[in-house]
C-alpha cells in the first residue's frame, strides 16, 4: 500500500511540474514579446520597461524560470507604475491589466467555481442516483424507457445551451437571478444567488449519474450475493438498498471524483452565463486581455486540481473495492 | 472490410446455419446491418446528412435566396440598430439588428465551421490515437512506456482552459496583439481550435487501443504472421486494424458531437471563432441580447446546433449499440 501510494504520488507531482515547465514555455517563452503583450494596446514605453525588468524578460530563460518557480514557493518582488509590490508566496505572477497579484485573484474566483460545483453536485448525486435506483428496479417497464430515453436526450444537447436557456429564462423568473455573494456575509444570499447555477449543472449532470447508477445498479443486482439475500428473506428494499445500491455505488463515486475535477478546472459555461465571477470566467477575461500571468494561473491551477483529484478517486477506490490490486 | 477475422471478435455469435453458408459476414457488416434496422439511427443519420448537405452547398442556397452573408443592409435598420423588417421573402430569416446582415445565409454558411473544425479534428486526433496506440501495445517494453506517460500526461491536462489560453498565445506570436486584422485573428483561431481539439482529443483513443492491441497481439493469427515473416508495418495495419473497428467508430461516435459543442460552446463564449466568420455561437451570442424583441434571432441557430447534436449523439448511440458485441442478437 505504502509504495501504492508513494508511486502515484511522485507520478502526480512529476505531472504538476512538467504542466508549470510546459505553461511556463508557452506563456512567457513562446511569445517573442511578452512583456508587449502582457502591457497591453496603450503602452507606454516606461511602462514597457518596467513589465521587461520584473518579467526579466532579458535574462537568461532558465533564471526567468527560476524565478517564478521561487515566486510559488517563497514570494518574490514586482515593479508596477513606479512601486515595488511584495507578492508573497504563492506567487502566481502579477497581472499588470487588472493591476493585482494573480494569487489575488485565484484566490477571490476559487470559492466561486467550488461553490458552484460543490453545490451542483449535490443535486445531481442526489437526483441521479435516486433516478438510476428506481430505474434499475422497474427495468424494462415503460417507466424505465421514458428515464432512458430522457436522460439520453438531455445529456445529448449541448451544454451553454441548456445553461443559456436556464439564465435566460429561469434565473430572475421562476428561480431568484444569479449573483454571488460570499458564503461569509449572508448564507442565505449565497445559496439564492447560485440556486439558478445549481439546479441548471445539477439537472444536466444527473442525466449522465441516473445512466452510471442504472447500469451499474443493473449489474449488481443481477451478482449472486443479491440472489442469496433475496433467498434469505430479507425485505426488498433492503436488498436493494443495502446490498444492491452499496456495491453499484463504487464506480459511480469513481467517475464523480473524476467529474468534480473536470468541472473545477472547467466551469467556464455555467460561471460565464450566469455571470459568476469564478475561475472560467476569470480565465475568459483574460483570454481577451491577453493576460498571459492570469492564464498561465488558471491552467496551473487546473492541473493541479485534476491530477490531485485523480490521485484522491485512485486511493478512495482501492480502499472501496478491496478487488482491485493494488501496483 | 475483409471477412477474415470473424472468429476473433465473435466466434460464438455466428450461429451454424449462418456460418454453413457460403457467405460470411464480417463484425462490421453485421453492425451495418443491424444499424439499418434501427429506426432512430436512420432518422439521425437523415438530418446528420442534411446538415452536411446544408453546409457543402451553403454558397448556392444562400444564392438561391439570392443574399450575402456579409453583405450589410443598412438601409433595413431603423436609427435603434432595429431591423424594420422580419422574415420575408427576400430575407427567409430575417435580417441581424445593427448590421442587416441576411440571417437565413449566415445560416446556411454557419454550419460549415461546425462541421469542418470536428471533422478535422477528429480525423487528426482518430489517425494519432490510432497509431500512437497500436505501437505502444505492440512494441511494448520503454517505448510503451514512454508513450502511456505521454497519454497519461495529456489527460491529466486541464483542456478547456488550454482550448481558451493557446489561442491568445498564437495571435500574440503570429499576428501580432495590437494589429491584428479580423480575418487574420479569425484564421489564427480557427486553426487553433481544430489543433488544440486534436492535441488534447487523441489520448483517450490511444488509451483504448493500447489495451485491445495488448491482448489481440498474443492472438494466434498475430503469431501465424509473424512465423511467416510478415514485417511489422503490415502485421499493425493489416491484420490488427481491421480487429480495431468497432473500439474507432464507437470513438468517433462520440468524439464528432463532443468537438461540435466546444466549438459552438467556445465561440458562444467569445473565445472560438470571430467575425467576420459566419458560425451558430456567433449568431447565439449575439442574439442574446434580442430574446425578447426578436426571438427567431436567437432560436433559429440554436435550434441548429441543437439538432445536429443531438442527431450526432443518437445516432452515435445506435452505433455503438450496433458494434458492442456484448448487446449482438
Amino acid at each position: 500500500m505504502l509504495t501504492f501510494l508513494l508511486r502515484r504520488l511522485v507520478s502526480a507531482v512529476s505531472v504538476i511540474f512538467l504542466t508549470l515547465i510546459a505553461s511556463f514555455s508557452l506563456f512567457y517563452l513562446a511569445p517573442t514579446d511578452p512583456a508587449g503583450v502582457v502591457c497591453g494596446p496603450r503602452c507606454t514605453p516606461q511602462r514597457l520597461a518596467e513589465i521587461e525588468k520584473t518579467l526579466r524578460v532579458h535574462d537568461p530563460v532558465i533564471t526567468q524560470f527560476t524565478g517564478y518557480v521561487k515566486g510559488l514557493f517563497v514570494g518574490r518582488d514586482y515593479t508596477t507604475g513606479g512601486v515595488t509590490q511584495e507578492c508573497s508566496a504563492p506567487c502566481l505572477g502579477y497581472s499588470f491589466t487588472l493591476g493585482q497579484p494573480v494569487t489575488k485573484l485565484i484566490a477571490n474566483a476559487l470559492p466561486v467555481t467550488v461553490s458552484i460545483v460543490l453545490g451542483a453536485a449535490f443535486f445531481y448525486l442526489l437526483i441521479g442516483i435516486m433516478a438510476g435506483t428506481l430505474s434499475a428496479r422497474v427495468r424494462g417497464t415503460m417507466l424505465d424507457r421514458v428515464v432512458v430515453a430522457g436522460t439520453l436526450t438531455l445529456s445529448s444537447i449541448p451544454y451553454f445551451v441548456v445553461a443559456l436557456i436556464s439564465a435566460l429564462f429561469v434565473a430572475g423568473v421562476i428561480l431568484p437571478g444569479s449573483e454571488w455573494v460570499p458564503i461569509t456575509e449572508n448564507p442565505l444570499g449565497w445559496a439564492g444567488g447560485l440556486l439558478a447555477a445549481w439546479v441548471t449543472l445539477g439537472i444536466v449532470n444527473a442525466a449522465s449519474y441516473t445512466r452510471y447508477t442504472r447500469a451499474s445498479m443493473i449489474e449488481s443486482l443481477g451478482e449472486d450475493y443479491v440472489r442469496t439475500a433475496r433467498a434469505k428473506g430479507i425485505s426488498e428494499k433492503r436488498v436493494v438498498y443495502r446490498h444492491g445500491l452499496r456495491a453499484a455505488v463504487t464506480p459511480v463515486a469513481t467517475i464523480f471524483g473524476l467529474d468534480l475535477a473536470g468541472q473545477l478546472a472547467g466551469a467556464v459555461f455555467t460561471e460565464t452565463i450566469f455571470g459568476l465571477p469564478g475561475l472560467g470566467r476569470l480565465t475568459i477575461q483574460a483570454f481577451s486581455q491577453y493576460d498571459l500571468p492570469v492564464l498561465m494561473a488558471t491552467v496551473l491551477i487546473g492541473a493541479v486540481a485534476l491530477v490531485t483529484m485523480n490521485l484522491i478517486v485512485d486511493i478512495v477506490y482501492s480502499i472501496l473495492d478491496p478487488r482491485v490490486r493494488l501496483r | 472490410m475483409e471477412p477474415v477475422h470473424v472468429e476473433t471478435l465473435a466466434p460464438a455469435d455466428v450461429p451454424p446455419a449462418i456460418a454453413g453458408k457460403a457467405e460470411s459476414k464480417s463484425p462490421t457488416r453485421i453492425a451495418l446491418i443491424r444499424l439499418r434496422q434501427d429506426r432512430t439511427a436512420m432518422v439521425c443519420l437523415g438530418i446528420v446528412v442534411f446538415f452536411v448537405l446544408v453546409a457543402v452547398f451553403a454558397p448556392v442556397l444562400a444564392a438561391i435566396e439570392g443574399q450575402d452573408p456579409n453583405k450589410w443592409n443598412q438601409d433595413l435598420i431603423d436609427r435603434n440598430g432595429f431591423p424594420t423588417i422580419a422574415m420575408t421573402g427576400d430575407h427567409w430569416f430575417g435580417i441581424e439588428p445593427r448590421t442587416g446582415r441576411d440571417l437565413f445565409a449566415r445560416w446556411v454558411y454557419g454550419a460549415r465551421p461546425s462541421l469542418i473544425i470536428a471533422g478535422l479534428a477528429t480525423f487528426f486526433s482518430t489517425v494519432i490515437g490510432v497509431v500512437v496506440g497500436l505501437v505502444a501495445g505492440f512494441v511494448g517494453g520503454i517505448v510503451d512506456r514512454v508513450l502511456s506517460w505521454i497519454i497519461d500526461f495529456v489527460l491529466s491536462l486541464p483542456y478547456l482552459l488550454f482550448a481558451i489560453a493557446v489561442p491568445a498565445v498564437l495571435i500574440a506570436q503570429f499576428v501580432g496583439v495590437n494589429n491584428a486584422t479580423p480575418d487574420q485573428v479569425a484564421r489564427v483561431r480557427f486553426i487553433s481550435l481544430i489543433c488544440v481539439l486534436a492535441f488534447f482529443g487523441w489520448a483517450g483513443l490511444a488509451r483504448l487501443i493500447r489495451g485491445q492491441v495488448l491482448s489481440l497481439r498474443e492472438r494466434e493469427f498475430v503469431a501465424a504472421a509473424r512465423a511467416l515473416g510478415v514485417p511489422t508495418r503490415k502485421i499493425l495495419f493489416k491484420e490488427l486494424l481491421p480487429n480495431l473497428v468497432a473500439p474507432i467508430v464507437i470513438s468517433v461516435s462520440l468524439a464528432l458531437p463532443a468537438y461540435i459543442v466546444v466549438e459552438a460552446g467556445l465561440t458562444f463564449l467569445g473565445v472560438g471563432l470571430v467575425e467576420p466568420t459566419a458560425s451558430w455561437g456567433i449568431t447565439i451570442a449575439s442574439a442574446q441580447t434580442f430574446y425578447k424583441t426578436i426571438p427567431y434571432y436567437l432560436w433559429i441557430p440554436v435550434a441548429g446546433v441543437t439538432i445536429l447534436v443531438l442527431a450526432l449523439s443518437l445516432l452515435g448511440d445506435a452505433v455503438r449499440d450496433a458494434f458492442d458485441p456484448k448487446t449482438r442478437r
